[in-house]
């Protein structure tokens, strides 16, 4: 039996834009298990990024009650759920959002420190991770602007792991990348993932899908289908035929 | 940045030594004598002339006193002009010394403007010099530190040129941020990681095509066989035309006979159905206002709905709630109960009145079109009102249900959750 | 003109807040300059047309005596004399004397006129300009219409050694002889009480010349000429006079006090708004760097561009600078009260365009100015680089702090980051730090020796102070002394007598003179060189010396009567009251002249000594031979008790402004890193900072650059501070300022200041509650 990690219940999300209502997200029940490699797949729009930020504590609900670790923090404040998201989430993004001013190194560190005092064990944790993502010493002190796409993109994930949350939430992290390095992200996700690491990803890219064992599919902001692929293996086909079917079945 | 810090020092010292000539120049009158102190000294001295040896010198002037047979009385220190003729020669300040119009000597002022020349002339020599040395400093560092970012930096360029060319794709430029032209080195370095990712690519998107090639090939065999099988069937089983063709033309009238009948009924409700239903999603929070706007009378108890979204045209709705209410009103006249309960994807708003419900026989009729109880011959009305509710409540993807309750008449709207149709 | 406006609409329309704030500072700065420009143009021609207005005299004289055959030489020698245009000489009472005014004594010297007579004068004419019912009574100048002398009330003047009290009938204005700050102060009395003081003979008969002179630049020549022979035919009656020169300067010292004030304060915000509008386009351009290359893509020339920014803040600048003219013209009415206390001349506030042109013009000009330079980046972008330059390839910042070496705590790292990397914003902090810092030593300075302590202000304004001043006859002088050394009340007595001297070819001046001038209080009456040694030697006042171009060592000739000596000068003095025209001398130099047949000795008393007893004491003790007796220290704080309320508003209203001040920029500073920084913020909130550690974070960022430009600011004002200060005092005849500045009040004022600043711009900072991590997602929902 997998640990539910994540639990949302009645979710539903609605923007309001020129005075109208927008409703992204509608009566979405769902959980999340540890350990999972979960993608979100659907067609631009269907509400994937809301649901991300919603269930991550990014962003408050509009309706509903989303429980993370039996802490229930639909009803937190921005700030709370700030406190809440620098212990339990790690984000990464699809913009990357590095900031420019700082070094690779302090753009990790600035999220590190946040809860730790002890720097030292901080340091030390961000060079075990910019080693498995296989980011060289020099790369560390370089600054964002300098690195090419692939690399910034595995600096936020190292900055996304940095306080060992519970959960890494990625936002299409391979959509502003080229295919080959968007490989490179993949497979870093996937590593982390087979250590362990639950893993929430957005994406609507089908490569980017099949690293996952648990595809949703979301569509007018509901959950159409879901599909159980098992773990990644490396060029199994009938994991891919699997996907590609649960994909048509759902209308990809 | 090393450029603006170089560039400010420059023209600090320039300013510096303009200000140092400037000063230099314009002090050409301090040669001239204190007239003030030499005041002091006459006057002092002739306060002092009846005890000259109790005399003490309160300027920094140096001086002799003379009585007037020229001795020499007094003096400040050794090496003056001691005599009118040596003070003369040396342009020394001479003046009477008097007390009350008498005569009593002279004081011979030591004309120390030389001095004061030379000092001036050293100071200014120093003053410049030091300037020049620290111009100096800094032009030689600034030429070092231009060595050191830029003739340096091409010298390692030129080897790094050199492997390129080979075709050496793989050793990086080391590259120095301080660098002047770390950008321009920063470029070469991205020229060549360029170089050597279209390599890659162009050897990858080679392998891609012949992939594509096989597959396709493999997947086109396997329709055309099926095809080319079932028509090899058909011919085979193939013995009378004719006789085939009839009993079809058979079949397909009779479909066509029962689809002008559904026609032909569905046409006369169209009227009413054509009203537009247009569900959105909305908060269910809304229902709460839309019972209490059709509950004018204020029979029922505030409701309680659970929160979600739910799918629902909110022009319509509020109809169906003011049917159900008005009939309440009109033929049970009673309290009226509103309950409100979710489930997986519906909301049901169960609304119940005290009037006792209806005949079991009448109870399957409520919903048709024009019907009307025997209870309801001196009420105005038609008879559309439920069946319009049941209509608008399916069109919304929701339903509608009439039954006789424990107290009286229990009608169940239902309407859908968003996302859960 | 079309395109502009639509570049102008959305410029205004993107920086909202940043104008509105531009605008209240360009609104300061034409506020205070225009008010300074009334104040410094206007405000003296009042003078001038008030004086033409009552045919006013240039030149006054009062003399004690009332023969015809004086009054006919007079009026012999003003008719021979080419220069006279016409005068005017009339019998009037003339003594010295004193008034209670602003809670102390003021000392002047009376001249009484009988009413009627006064009125019908046709030169130095008086224009009542209150009157009431009371048949019998005084009118005075207006100047002494306080709280406490109105109409209906009684007032008590010292007329010689008496105290009289009359009732108040009314005020008027006189140009040339309506406040103490004249020389002389006229007093009318009704026909009766004339006769009464006249019949006690309290003061003696005089009488009153009043000369219009055609060229009244020559005024201070004229009186000297017009002393000088006076007192050559008469010269046992004792004279004052005055001249058009000296009193249009004289009433006007707090005025030009006031608008020097004024002119710097109007100065520093204009520096602050030019700051500001440079460092907010320069911003404003590399924000917009992606807009204005599209606006150049779609073939907008540089010309244009440029044209847009100067249109719009110059637009914003007319309209702010009215708005401000409007605002110091509702405030002039109250600095016109302020200052009509102090001159005495009645001031109507009106419609006054030179000001209004020179404000508009300086304004528009210095923003021109501005707007011009700081566009200059314009003409370098290119359509191709601003629309890339959104994705920056290379970027050789320096990594600032890195947090991995660094031992600051995180906020304090990150914020150390900011700090270094917005470096224009430290040189606008900077700039604006120093500008306070300068007011706030400036104000320390005015709280510390005006206010709190009132002698260093006192000591350059009236040169010596002292507790009491007795005036005794030469003859009893040993006498006298000898008493005073047994006297153990008194602490100090020393010689400190003026006398007026005539400048051979020049002005009349006023001879301070004294034995041993070791003993004088204030030492810092002379500037440079020191003070006379000996017979020969004078120190005269710098402003006179500076006009005729004198330095230390040269000679000059002084004279008296028929004597004329020549004096080398050994020093510079500074002496205000005297509007910079005194010399000291040493007793045997004065007399090198003159023997004085009597001597002002002042005496230090100890603390414990109530001044007036001692003062009535001693006139009946030598009786006869005291011929006056001054409570100095009352008339001291008579005078200050002016400049502490002057001072008091002075000084609320620049640390007002410097409120004002800080709050705009750091608002302006604040908005400016939280647009730059807006991402970074989205990005800092997702990853788990809250609010108050940015908002934090960002005040702090401001506070290296605060902290060290506010101490190096206050620093370097406490040095320049008293040069400074001497160049707006300059006007009234002094040159060196040797303040006290606190030290105390200053560190406070800095600490209050850096608190003050960071509180601010945390406050400032609260816009970063609205950035919510959602910004991150605008582009997907």
């Amino acid at each position: 039996m997998k640990k539910t990690c994540v639990e949302a219940e009645n979710l539903s999300k609605s923007f309001s834009s020129g005075g109208n209502l927008q409703h992204v997200l509608k009566n979405i029940d769902l959980e999340l298990y540890q350990g999972d490699f979960t993608v979100i797949m659907g067609a631009s729009g269907a509400g994937k990024s809301t649901l991300l930020y919603a269930l991550s504590g990014m962003d408050t609900p509009s309706l509903g009650k989303i429980s993370f670790g039996g802490n229930i923090i639909s009803d937190l404040d921005q700030d709370g759920l700030a406190v809440f998201r620098r212990k339990h989430c790690g984000f990464v993004f699809q913009q990357i959002y590095l900031i420019d001013g700082m070094s690779v190194m302090d753009n990790v560190l600035a999220a590190g420190l946040l809860i730790s005092k002890d720097k030292k064990a901080v340091i030390q944790r961000a060079k075990e991770l910019f080693q498995a993502v296989d980011l060289p010493e020099e790369t560390q002190r370089k600054f964002p602007a300098q690195l090419s796409g692939g690399e910034a993109q595995r600096v936020g994930i190292v900055r996304g792991l940095i306080n060992s949350p519970e959960v890494l939430f990625a936002d299409e992290p391979t959509g502003a990348l080229n295919s080959k390095t968007g490989l490179d992200v993949l497979d870093t996700l996937t590593k982390f993932n087979e250590q362990g690491q639950s893993v929430v990803m957005v994406t609507h890219d089908t490569r980017s899908a099949r690293r996952g064992n648990r595809i949703l599919y979301l569509k007018d902001g509901r959950i159409l289908g879901e599909c159980d692929l098992g773990r990644y293996v490396h060029g199994d086909k009938q994991r891919h035929e699997k996907l590609s079917a649960f994909l048509t079945e759902m209308g990809w | 940045m090393k450029k603006h810090l170089f560039l400010f020092c420059m023209s600090l010292t320039f300013l510096l030594e303009g200000a140092a000539a400037f000063l230099f120049f314009r002090e050409k009158d301090s040669g001239a004598q204190d007239v003030v102190a030499v005041n002091r000294v006459v006057k002092t001295l002739e306060r002092d002339w009846n005890h000259l040896d109790k005399h003490k010198n309160a300027t920094e002037l140096d001086y002799a006193v003379l009585d007037s047979e020229g001795n020499l009385l007094w003096k400040t220190r050794e090496d003056l002009s001691e005599s009118m003729n040596a003070a003369i020669a040396h342009r020394d300040t001479i003046l009477d010394l008097s007390q009350e119009g008498n005569t009593l000597g002279k004081v011979l002022i030591y004309n120390n403007s030389e001095d004061v020349f030379t000092e001036r002339r050293r100071a200014a020599v120093t003053g410049i010099g030091v300037l020049s040395l620290i111009q100096i400093l800094l032009f030689g560092s600034y030429g070092f530190l231009l060595y050191r970012k830029m003739v340096l930096p091409f010298h390692k360029l030129e080897g790094f040129a050199e492997r390129i060319a080979g075709g050496n794709l793989d050793v990086p430029l080391e590259m120095d941020r301080q660098n002047l032209f770390g950008v321009f080195t920063e470029s070469f370095d991205l020229m060549r990681a360029e170089l050597k990712r279209a390599r890659l690519a162009e050897a990858e998107a080679n392998a891609e095509k012949k992939e594509l090639v096989a597959k396709l090939s493999h997947d086109i065999k396997t329709p055309v066989a099926s095809i080319k099988a079932a028509a090899e069937v058909g011919s085979a089983l193939a013995e009378d035309k004719k006789i085939r063709e009839n009993y079809q033309q058979i079949i397909q009238k009779a479909d066509q006979i029962n689809r002008l009948v559904t026609n032909l009924f569905t046409a006369t409700l169209e009227e009413l159905q054509e009203l537009p239903v247009q569900p959105i999603d909305m908060e269910s929070s809304e229902l709460q206002n839309l019972l209490e706007n059709a509950d004018y009378l204020c029979r029922a108890e505030k409701v309680h709905v659970p929160s979600c979204l739910i799918w629902a045209d909110r022009l319509r709705l509020q109809q169906v709630f003011d049917n159900i209410f008005a009939n309440s009103y009109k033929y049970a006249d009673t309290a009226i109960e509103v309950q409100a309960e979710r489930t997986s994807s519906q909301i049901l708003i169960v609304i119940e009145d005290f009037g006792g419900g209806v005949p079991k026989e009448e109870l399957f009729h409520l919903k048709e079109k024009f019907f009307r109880g025997n209870n309801a011959k001196e009420v105005e009305g038609a008879g559309l009102g439920l069946f319009i509710s049941d209509h608008f409540m399916k069109r919304m993807d929701g339903a509608f249900l009439v039954e006789n309750g424990t107290k009286g008449l229990r009608v169940t709207v239902a309407v859908s959750l968003s996302g859960r149709i | 003109m079309t395109e502009k406006m639509l570049l102008i609409r959305g410029n205004l329309h993107r920086t909202k807040g940043q104008v509105i704030a531009e605008i209240l500072l360009i609104l300061l700065a034409a506020g205070m300059m225009n008010l300074w420009l009334m104040l410094s143009l206007d405000y003296r021609q009042n003078f001038d047309r008030v004086h033409k207005k009552l045919n006013g005299e240039h030149v006054t004289l009062c003399i004690a005596g009332a023969e015809e055959q004086m009054q006919r030489d007079i009026a012999d020698i003003l008719e021979k004399e080419k220069r006279t245009q016409e005068f005017s000489i009339d019998d009037a009472m003339y003594i010295p004397g004193g008034i209670e005014y602003n809670g102390g004594e003021t000392t002047t010297s009376f001249v009484l006129l009988k009413k009627e007579d006064a009125l019908n004068r046709s030169i130095g004419k008086i224009e009542l300009v209150e009157e009431s019912e009371y048949t019998e009574g005084v009118y005075l100048p207006m100047i002494y219409k306080t709280g406490e002398i109105t109409v209906g009330k009684k007032v008590s003047l010292t007329i010689g050694s008496k105290k009289m009290t009359y009732q108040v009938c009314g005020f008027f204005n006189s140009v040339m002889t309506g406040s103490h700050n004249c020389g002389m102060c006229e007093i009318l009395l009704t026909e009766k009480t004339y006769q009464e003081l006249e019949e006690k003979g309290y003061a003696p008969q005089s009488t009153l010349v009043s000369v219009r002179i055609a060229d009244k630049s020559e005024s201070e020549n004229f009186e000297t000429m017009l002393n000088h022979k006076v007192s050559e035919k008469y010269p046992l009656l004792s004279t004052i006079s005055n001249s058009y020169a000296l009193v249009s300067q004289s009433r006007y010292i707090s005025q030009m006090i006031c608008s020097g004030v004024v002119s710097a304060m109007a100065f520093f915000v204009l520096m602050i708004v030019l700051v500001v509008i440079a460092s907010n386009i320069r911003n404003d351009i590399q924000e917009n760097m992606k807009n204005l290359g599209v606006w150049k893509g779609l073939g907008y020339q540089s010309r244009q561009l440029i044209g847009s920014f100067l249109l719009q803040f110059l637009g914003i600048t007319v309209l702010a600078a009215l708005v401000g003219i409007a605002l110091s013209y509702s405030l002039f009415p109250g600095v016109n009260d302020m200052m009509v206390s102090q001159t005495g001349i009645p001031y109507e506030v009106h419609f006054l365009p030179i000001p209004l042109l020179i404000t508009l013009t300086v304004l528009w000009g210095t923003v021109a100015v501005t707007v011009w330079f700081s566009c200059g980046r314009i003409r370098k972008i290119t359509p191709i680089d601003a629309l890339r330059q959104g994705v920056q390839t290379h970027n050789f910042k320096r990594n600032y702090v890195p947090l991995d070496q660094t031992r600051l705590p995180l906020h304090a790292a990150l914020s150390m980051k900011t700090t270094l990397t917005e470096r224009k914003h430290n040189v606008t902090v900077w700039i604006t730090m120093w500008m306070v810092s300068l007011i706030m030593v400036f104000s320390g300075l005015m709280l510390e020796n005006v206010i709190v302590d009132m002698t260093p202000f006192m000591e350059l304004v009236v040169g010596e102070s002292t507790d009491s001043c007795i005036n005794i006859n030469t003859e009893a002088e040993e006498t006298f002394l000898r008493e005073m050394e047994k006297d153990d009340r008194v602490e100090k007595v020393y010689l400190y007598h003026s006398q007026t001297v005539e400048h051979i070819g020049g002005a009349e001046l006023v001879a301070i003179f004294s034995d041993d001038f070791s003993k004088v209080n204030n030492q810092k009456v002379v500037i440079e060189g020191r003070f006379p040694e000996f017979e020969n030697e004078a120190a005269v006042a710098v402003k006179y010396a500076r006009e005729n171009g004198w330095n230390i060592g040269d000679e000059i000739r002084l004279g008296e009567g028929k004597k004329e000596e020549n004096y080398i000068i050994s020093g510079f003095t500074q002496i205000s009251n005297n509007l910079g025209r005194d010399c000291i001398l040493t007793r045997e130099g004065y007399e090198r002249l003159s023997k004085p047949g009597n001597l002002s000795y002042y005496l230090n008393l100890s603390e414990d000594v109530e001044i007036d007893e001692f003062n009535q004491e001693i006139s009946r003790r030598f009786a006869e031979d005291v011929n006056r007796t001054l409570n100095v220290l009352e008339v001291v704080n008579g005078t200050s008790a002016v400049y502490i309320s002057l001072m008091e508003v002075i000084v609320a209203a620049i640390l007002l402004l410097s409120v004002l001040i800080i709050l705009f920029v750091l608002y302006l500073l604040a908005r400016t890193i939280l647009n730059k920084k807006k991402k970074e913020y989205g990005v800092l909130k997702a990853l788990g900072f809250t609010t108050a550690q940015l908002i934090f974070q960002t005040a702090l960022s401001f506070m290296p650059t605060v902290i060290l430009s506010t101490v190096t600011g206050l620093i370097v004002s406490s040095w320049v501070i008293n040069p400074l200060t001497a160049v707006f005092l300059r006007n009234i005849g002094i040159v060196k300022c040797t303040f006290y500045v606190p030290v105390g009040f200053t560190a406070a004022a800095g600490i209050w200041v850096i608190v003050f600043a960071f509180a601010a711009a945390c406050l400032l900072s609260w816009r970063i509650k609205k950035t919510v991590p959602r910004v991150l997602l605008a582009n997907e929902l």
